[in-house]
């Protein structure tokens, strides 16, 4: 009553008391968090050194090389940034992207035109040949849908494989195969689509409900129609979301392959770059970033209805 | 002997229960879409189907010429450029780690307001929807064609999933350990070292380990734009046409790329799944040999 408002009574708590008993001791570090640690700290160092084994990454020096940049370059790529780039940036659609006689319609014979357009058609066909195909091969990529452990190991290891190539190495081996043009990029992103899709897919089939499954093959099912049945209805739908996640991937992959001459706005890019005209290589990122969006909004929106 | 009962019991069955099959209206919609975007697609695009009958034949040309002329020879250049890919797809992961790792904490619904939150999470879809190739042409102007470039543009998409990603694990976390520190004083900061980290960390590492499998195809895709690694080791063999160069490259990458994803699994599932049951008796056992020596008196 009669100590100041301000301080604490010093009663002894509950915890306090409980205080002598001893703290437990703490647990010294895990020898593996030590021994990721000291790797990952070396691996950093090889990695980031400037010498045979390192890419010479300097965190200190890197704002420094921001800064000190190609004037012609970042004019040609960022007039966004100019103080009139509404009108520019309008004008340069127009050049590049539009037909000269009716300057409000985009003309989709213009390069960059036709080559957004070829990049969509891409997509879609690797899209849909992909996923096609990666229904039966996921179901056969899981130990409840594979006839047997042979299927299943076969099948896992050449996905592995598949998985292991990056899409730019399926187009530069397919444009071997087949020569320049769409073709080689449908049939790389097509595979990629298989690796993405049958591995999602194939591990959602393992967490499926065995009672349908069962009550398939009670009834007298084959294999094949207990899956069709009991199996395929289940995972439909995360298949589905699968398939258009796997569509925004191949959307974004497909402008790489023009590169090695896998077809798509890529095309489009590295002959604008190589002609030093940045403001087309501008226009095209531009245009291209507004469709990856939108795509990717509407696949958004579609696969949280579905799942 | 009625008429019903001579009947087979299947009809029978038949007959009582199937009930009708309701109209898929989305079904319907979705298949008619797919059907015409497939008719437009296959229809409109310049993609000379007629070649996909010769390429069975160029393949077996291929082969031969690659058995032919098999060496080892560009073997150290091979391995060399994986080393790069492997090394920018590293220094990426790094980059994007470091940078996303404020801003999880700051994205994760149960830490921050809305009025922070969405906010950020905007700005990490920004970072996520750019294609890595668009980030890296938009960086040559400033740092060149180089390790370094692709280490950047790839670290810079890497903030936006890492980021994304990680907030939903704190997100997912044990609201008790908060509430604890909460209600023996912990402040903001406290609360994050004592009840945040603990629970999130490992699968927040996790994931960084994951997204380095990831960048690793990722830098080996922007090699063929010249950033170096062996995407563009391979595409330099396929422009020239040296097949043997193509294949050696290939088996590299093959290899590689499943030797990381190996390890990395194994250490991811380290991460969440805690020591093997064998290696923390031994480790107890350890300890408690320990313990009773260091207060052993005598």
């Amino acid at each position: 009553m009669s100590a100041p408002t301000g301080e604490r009574p010093r009663r002894p708590s509950p915890v306090a008391s409980a205080r002598p008993q001893r703290r437990p001791r703490k647990p010294p570090p895990q020898p593996f968090t030590l021994l990721g640690l000291v790797g990952l700290a070396a691996f950093t160092l090889v990695t980031a050194w400037d010498w045979v084994l390192g890419i010479g990454f300097n965190p200190i020096a890197l704002p420094g090389e921001l800064a000190d940049s190609n004037p012609a370059m970042v004019e040609g790529l960022f007039n966004i940034t100019d103080a009139d780039w509404r009108a520019d940036y309008a004008e340069l659609l127009r050049t590049h992207f539009t037909d000269p006689d009716s300057p409000w319609l985009l003309s989709l014979d213009s390069r960059i035109g036709s080559g957004l357009v070829e990049t969509v058609q891409i997509a879609v066909l690797a899209t849909l040949v992909g996923a096609a195909a990666s229904l039966p091969l996921a179901v056969l990529n899981s130990r409840l849908g594979a006839p047997n452990r042979t299927t299943h190991a076969v099948i896992k290891t050449l996905n592995n494989i598949n998985r292991a190539i990056p899409d730019v190495i399926w187009a530069a081996l397919f444009v071997v195969l087949v020569s320049v043009g769409a073709l080689p990029g449908i049939l790389a992103l097509t595979m990629f689509t298989i690796g993405v899709v049958v591995k999602l897919t194939s591990d959602v089939v393992d967490g499926v409900d065995l009672g349908p499954v069962e009550a398939a093959r009670a009834a007298g099912a084959s294999h094949a129609a207990a899956m069709r049945t009991a199996l395929v209805p289940q995972i439909l739908p995360s298949f589905a979301s699968f398939s258009l996640y796997a569509f925004e991937l191949n959307l974004r992959g497909a402008a790489v392959l023009g590169f090695v001459g896998a077809g798509g706005i890529g095309q489009a890019m590295n002959y604008y770059w190589s002609q030093l005209d940045f403001e087309a290589v501008s226009v095209i990122i531009f245009v291209y970033l507004v469709l990856v969006v939108i795509v990717e909004q509407v696949s958004i929106s579609v696969r949280r209805r579905l799942v | 002997m009625t008429e019903t009962r001579s009947r087979p019991a299947r009809s029978r069955l038949a007959e009582q229960v199937r009930p009708e099959r309701p109209f898929a209206r989305f079904r319907w919609t979705v298949t008619l879409v797919l059907t015409a975007l497939l008719v437009w697609s296959s229809a409109t695009v310049d993609a000379s189907w007629g070649r996909l009958t010769e390429a069975p034949g160029r393949a077996v040309g291929f082969a031969q010429t690659l058995v032919a002329n098999a060496s080892l020879e560009p073997l150290g250049v091979a391995l060399e450029a994986m080393w790069e890919s492997i090394a920018i797809a590293w220094i990426a992961t790094l980059i994007g780690a470091v940078c996303s790792f404020p801003l999880v904490f700051l994205a994760a619904g149960n830490l921050t307001r809305g009025r922070v939150k969405q906010p950020v999470r905007q700005l990490l879809n920004v970072f996520r929807a750019v294609p890595e190739i668009v980030l890296a042409i938009a960086l040559i102007p400033f740092l060149g064609l180089g390790p370094v470039t692709g280490a950047v543009a790839m670290g810079i998409s890497s903030i936006g999933t890492l980021g994304k990603l990680s907030a939903e694990i704190v997100e997912s976390i044990d609201r008790g350990p908060l509430e604890a520190v909460e209600a023996s004083g912990g402040g903001r900061l406290t609360r994050l070292r004592w009840a945040v980290l603990p629970q999130a960390m490992p699968e927040i590492a996790a994931f960084w380990l994951y997204r380095f499998e990831i960048n690793i195809r990722v830098s080996a895709v922007l090699g063929v734009i010249g950033i170096g690694g062996i995407g563009g080791f391979i595409a330099q063999a396929v422009e020239r046409n040296v097949f043997e160069r193509i294949g050696l490259g290939l088996v590299v990458v093959i290899l590689a790329t499943m030797l990381v994803d190996a390890i990395s699994s194994r250490l991811r599932r380290r991460l969440i799944e805690g020591p093997s049951p064998a290696a923390q008796a031994r480790r107890e056992r350890a300890s408690v040999a320990g313990a009773e020596h260091e207060e052993d008196p005598e």
